[in-house]
């Protein structure tokens, strides 16, 4: 017999009472506002230089990073608002014990809510498509970029929705929930970034004084595959100038085969080490929900 | 249906139940009585697997609800004393939505759903917001979602607290309809009249501790005799004060453990059943007392709450 495909009911519901509320128009509007003053500051950029320069379709390909950017940015920003209050919302309005004492996992629940938030960054992606396609109509991208981008978009999205639902799992205020997450987004490249500059800058002073030429971070370099940005600069990199982080770090004098092997592929092997991250974080959340038994 | 043997839970060194045991037959009422903190609501969410016991034990239907607590989500309904609400969501997506957590199917949901919500009176308001319904009815919504994945134990943790009296009226039928269908409740209340009107059987909580359990009218008829008499003296053949002069007499008599006086009552706290009290009235008329009215108050699950928990809790 077969047996039918359930939605998670928590995904389901949020989509439900998240698709009457007026905040998700009025978000969607000033995206693609903001968005669109974007791409009208850099098409006058380049009308102005045209009575110079001549026009330069060129430059227009720039619309793609900038806008990519941007985007991350803003899911860096939103994402955590939208998933602050998914755990410690449901506490402050007293439903999360009538959930629990549901069949119902604290991990589906956790789940649930970064579904919920991805359908929203979804809707966001979607409905910015038409100012990002300036950028390949006018700039001339593949539409293989828009997809690609999209793509990286859901993974940061994911990534950051996890922190954000780990986060409201930790902490009761909403608010106090999206400072932590974006807290954590920057930490994590602080700290990242840190510890390879330290890295760098320590093997670089011993091969002075060894009198030898440096011969870049190595296998250290992976550390950054710990920053969720990071297959994002790779992939903006590959789009933009046909190489990636690989040919950064043989620029830097790096000649182990196999960590140029894995270097070249930057993209999923960062992007796995991310999900098994945003996994985690998700079952921290989960347990956590469950640690709520113990309270009075 | 639900038996709860040696139930402890400690936060700290606070003691929050202290060795419980209650015994539930299947299709009782059962009302759970006792001050703030007694350790009624501990005992409601340990009994739905949303609390840890510290030790002892808690079987629902033969099912272990703190080794099993997720078979036992299946086994029990329960309403908190507080509504939680959704915004932007119908009254019929708030059932399917309870439904589907439990895997049941949209028809199968929409079905159970409307009979329920006939049963609570609120067939007319499935398309309403929930966030629109006043207190009473959201109140009477979360004892059909309660019973959505028709359990075999509804655990109702105060449902009339904060409820208008229209409210608590159409809550009591609602109770009275399940009572009729053979549900078994767990229910604590704060409004004793109703819960004694309503169950089967209650228990007095007090510290943890279960100070009393059994059926309505044999706990009462246990406590006869304990109930105090309320009396009226307009004169005394005295030159000492009034109050003092009846206080000296009634203090001499037996059965009598406590006299207090009021603006125009004086209250007796009598332990003889009522021929004692009879003759305690005679014996004011031999003292020369003369009292215009004395009566005894009628035992009910009120008095006899104060009486056990010492009128601590505004019942």
């Amino acid at each position: 017999m077969r047996k039918r495909l359930h939605m998670n009911p928590i995904w389901k519901k949020e989509l439900v009472v998240g698709s009457r509320s007026m905040k998700m128009s009025w978000a969607i509007m000033g995206i693609n506002a903001f968005l669109t003053i974007i791409v009208l500051i850099v098409l006058s950029i380049t009308n102005m230089s045209a009575a110079t320069s001549g026009y330069r379709y060129a430059t227009l390909i720039w619309l793609f990073p900038i806008l990519g950017c941007i985007e991350c940015g803003l899911i860096s920003l939103i994402v955590p608002v939208i998933t602050s209050g998914s755990i410690s919302g449901e506490r402050e309005r007293q439903t999360l014990d009538v959930m629990l004492t549901t069949p119902v996992t604290t991990f589906s629940i956790a789940v649930g809510k970064l579904g919920s938030a991805m359908s929203v960054v979804m809707m966001y992606m979607i409905a910015s498509i038409p100012v990002m396609a300036i950028a390949f109509v006018l700039g001339g991208m593949s539409w293989w970029a828009l997809l690609g981008l999209f793509g990286m978009l859901l993974y940061l999205g994911i990534y950051v929705g996890s922190v954000g639902v780990f986060c409201s799992s930790v902490v009761k205020k909403s608010v106090v929930s999206t400072i932590l997450t974006i807290a954590i987004g920057i930490g994590i490249i602080i700290v990242t970034t840190v510890i390879l500059y330290v890295v760098i800058a320590t093997q670089s002073a011993m091969c002075d004084a060894k009198g030898v030429a440096y011969a870049g971070p190595g296998a250290a370099a992976f550390i950054m595959m710990l920053n969720p940005y990071s297959p994002i600069v790779d992939f903006m990199m590959r789009v933009m100038m046909g190489t990636g982080i690989d040919r950064l770090m043989e620029e830097m004098g790096t000649k182990s085969s196999i960590i140029l092997a894995i270097s070249r592929w930057w993209i999923p092997c960062s992007i796995v080490i991310n999900m098994i991250i945003s996994f985690i974080f998700l079952k921290l959340a989960a347990r956590n929900i469950s640690v709520t038994r113990n309270r009075k | 249906m639900l038996t709860i043997e040696n139930l402890t839970k400690q936060y700290g060194k606070f003691l929050a139940l202290d060795h419980l045991n209650l015994h539930i037959d299947k299709g009782e009422i059962y009302g759970f009585v006792g001050p703030n903190g007694a350790g009624k609501t501990t005992t409601m969410r340990i009994v739905c697997g949303l609390l840890k016991a510290t030790s002892g034990s808690v079987t629902v239907d033969g099912i272990d609800a703190i080794k099993q607590p997720d078979d036992i989500k299946r086994k029990v309904g329960y309403v908190p004393d507080f509504f939680g609400v959704y915004d932007n969501l119908k009254v019929m997506e708030y059932m399917e939505f309870y439904g589907s957590m439990y895997g049941m199917e949209r028809q199968e949901i929409d079905d159970i759903s409307e009979g329920l919500l006939e049963l609570v009176n609120l067939s007319d308001k499935k398309d309403a917001f929930v966030d629109t319904l006043s207190r009473g009815m959201k109140q009477r919504l979360c004892v059909a979602r309660a019973l959505i994945h028709n359990p075999d134990l509804l655990v109702l943790d105060e449902p009339n607290s904060g409820l208008d009296p229209r409210a608590r009226f159409e809550m009591k039928e609602v109770l009275k309809n399940l009572r009729s269908m053979g549900k078994t409740i767990l229910i604590s209340s704060h409004i004793l009249p109703e819960l004694s009107e309503l169950c089967t059987s209650v228990g007095i909580m007090e510290h943890g501790r279960l100070v009393t359990s059994g059926k309505v009218d044999d706990i009462i008829d246990a406590s006869q005799g304990n109930q105090p008499i309320h009396m009226k003296v307009v004169y005394a053949e005295t030159e000492e004060p009034l109050n003092q002069y009846v206080a000296t007499i009634l203090k001499e008599q037996p059965f009598v453990e406590k006299v207090s006086f009021t603006d125009d009552e004086v209250l007796i706290h009598f332990r003889g059943d009522d021929l004692e009290a009879a003759r305690l009235l005679n014996k004011l008329f031999d003292h020369h007392i003369m009292v215009s009215h004395y009566y005894r108050e009628k035992e009910n699950l009120e008095s006899l709450f104060l009486e056990i928990t010492g009128g601590e809790e505004n019942a």
